[in-house]
């Protein structure tokens, strides 16, 4: 009869681990989900209004995650996303995947070369990060197709992406204090 | 100088080559991948493009069908804003359409005044009176009194007791007149009296009004055989009435030993009416 409620109680406990590390695991791929979904659903021109105002949330979510929790988002899940990027706004392919891999590589060198980061000096950093990465995709596509990417466009882009970017450090600042607690829980 | 430039190196080649917990791969070799992809899909070669749109064709399926979502919320905002907009849309064509009535209804209305005066205008040249037209603007039903006033008055030559025809056939008699405008004292009136003359036979009578619909004929000889008779005229023994005039016809049925007559002109239905003025010189018109 013991060994029956014991028996119950450990596939109670056993079940409850699963439930937690299901929910755990969840939680930690959702960022990279959330890469791939705005790479395949052509979020570029979803968001794109009064012809100025888009950004990039892709450079806002590589560079965030790499520099505060590598472990989240996988250098290999970030240059296919960049291939799948490339594939669906018709670039060529690699394009989006190096200007990817660029802001993921000031994002580790950030990582590397500081001991305390805050919102500012991610903020100001990543400046460094949108000019590299729209620096190279504009090279490219300048320099080895027949495309002509504006000036203004990518301007605007890089500016309202570095404006924006506060906010999403505060979600995702929010949301990774969420993943260390049920982690630690 | 150079403890600083070493602190870059170093951090670079971190970044660079090291690989973390979970990554598989260096950012170096990622590159490296990138940019020979990048190369080889420039130069075109075949292998490349076959492989290019394979993975076109996976992505964009992939893609249309994760972009369901985003485009659904958008057809979602668009169904609301077209149904706000379809909502005033028929609320303005329903005011439309209630106008449409409206003139729809004007216009039948002026249709059947139309019609209604070109026949009084045909009255007039086919007539072998001199008549004039004129329209019903008060029309006082009572049980006293069946009276209606006319726009036509002493200016259009109308005086005291002219007859009044409805579509040819007597109606009533002027019993006031004013400038601009006549009371026509109706057959049914009670105090209606007019000699008239029941063919075939030429049966003299009195046609009184009794405030009803149906006027009585009186004074009729004692052998006046209601089957028979039919129509009723105007005899003109009063002198103000013109004979000949029609008037009615004999109704058949018998109510409290007295006879009635069912006019022609139907006292309920008059808007329009031709007052007679005199009798007419022309020969083409009679």
């Amino acid at each position: 009869m013991l060994s029956l409620e014991s028996l119950q109680i450990w596939r109670q406990c056993k079940m409850a681990i699963n439930v937690k590390t299901l929910r755990e695991g969840f939680l930690r791929v959702l960022p990279l989900f959330l890469l791939i979904y705005i790479c395949i659903s052509e979020f570029h021109t979803q968001f794109y209004y009064w012809n100025i105002f888009s950004f990039n949330f892709q450079f806002i979510l590589i560079y965030y995650w790499i520099l505060r929790d590598p472990s989240i988002l996988g250098y290999g899940f970030v240059f296919l996303c960049g291939a799948i990027n490339d594939v669906v706004l018709s670039l060529p392919l690699g394009t989006s995947s190096l200007s990817y891999l660029f802001v993921a590589l000031v994002a580790a060198y950030v990582r590397n070369a500081t001991v305390r980061s805050s919102l500012f000096t991610d903020w100001f950093t990543f400046v460094i990060a949108i000019f590299i990465g729209n620096f190279i995709t504009y090279f490219l596509l300048k320099r080895f197709t027949l495309m002509k990417p504006e000036y203004v466009t990518m301007f605007y882009n890089s500016l309202f992406t570095f404006i924006l970017y506060p906010a999403f450090w505060g979600v995702f600042e929010l949301y990774r204090r969420i993943i260390n607690l049920k982690t630690y829980d | 100088m150079s403890t600083s430039r070493d602190d870059f190196g170093i951090a670079i080649r971190s970044a660079l080559l090291q690989r973390g917990a979970k990554q598989k791969f260096s950012l170096f070799v990622l590159i490296v991948i990138s940019l020979t992809i990048f190369v080889l899909d420039n130069i075109e070669l075949k292998p490349v493009k076959i492989l290019r749109s394979i993975v076109n064709d996976a992505v964009y399926r992939v893609s249309a069908i994760s972009s369901s979502p985003i485009k659904f919320g958008s057809a979602t905002k668009d169904f609301f804003v077209n149904h706000v907009l379809i909502y005033k849309e028929n609320e303005e064509l329903k005011l439309e359409i209630e106008e449409l009535k409206k003139q729809k209804l004007k216009t039948s209305f002026l249709e059947t005044e139309n019609k209604q005066l070109q026949e009084l205008v045909q009255l007039d040249k086919k007539s072998t009176f001199i008549t004039v037209g004129a329209k019903i603007i008060f029309d006082k039903n009572s049980p006293y009194l069946n009276s209606v006033i006319i726009n036509k008055g002493s200016n259009s030559g109308i005086k005291l007791g002219m007859p009044v025809l409805s579509k040819g056939y007597l109606a009533g008699r002027i019993v006031e007149v004013n400038y601009l405008s006549s009371r026509i004292l109706m057959l049914n009136d009670l105090n209606s009296r007019i000699p008239v003359v029941v063919s075939p036979n030429g049966d003299q009578a009195i046609l009184s009004g009794a405030g009803k619909k149906k006027p009585i004929l009186e004074y009729l000889p004692d052998n006046f055989n209601a089957q028979l008779s039919k129509a009723i005229y105007t005899s003109g023994k009063d002198g103000i009435l013109f004979s000949g005039i029609p008037v009615g016809e004999v109704f058949e049925g018998k109510k409290n030993n007295r006879i009635e007559a069912k006019l022609f002109a139907d006292p309920d239905q008059i808007s329009l009416i031709n007052v007679i003025l005199g009798k007419s010189s022309d020969l083409e018109a009679m």
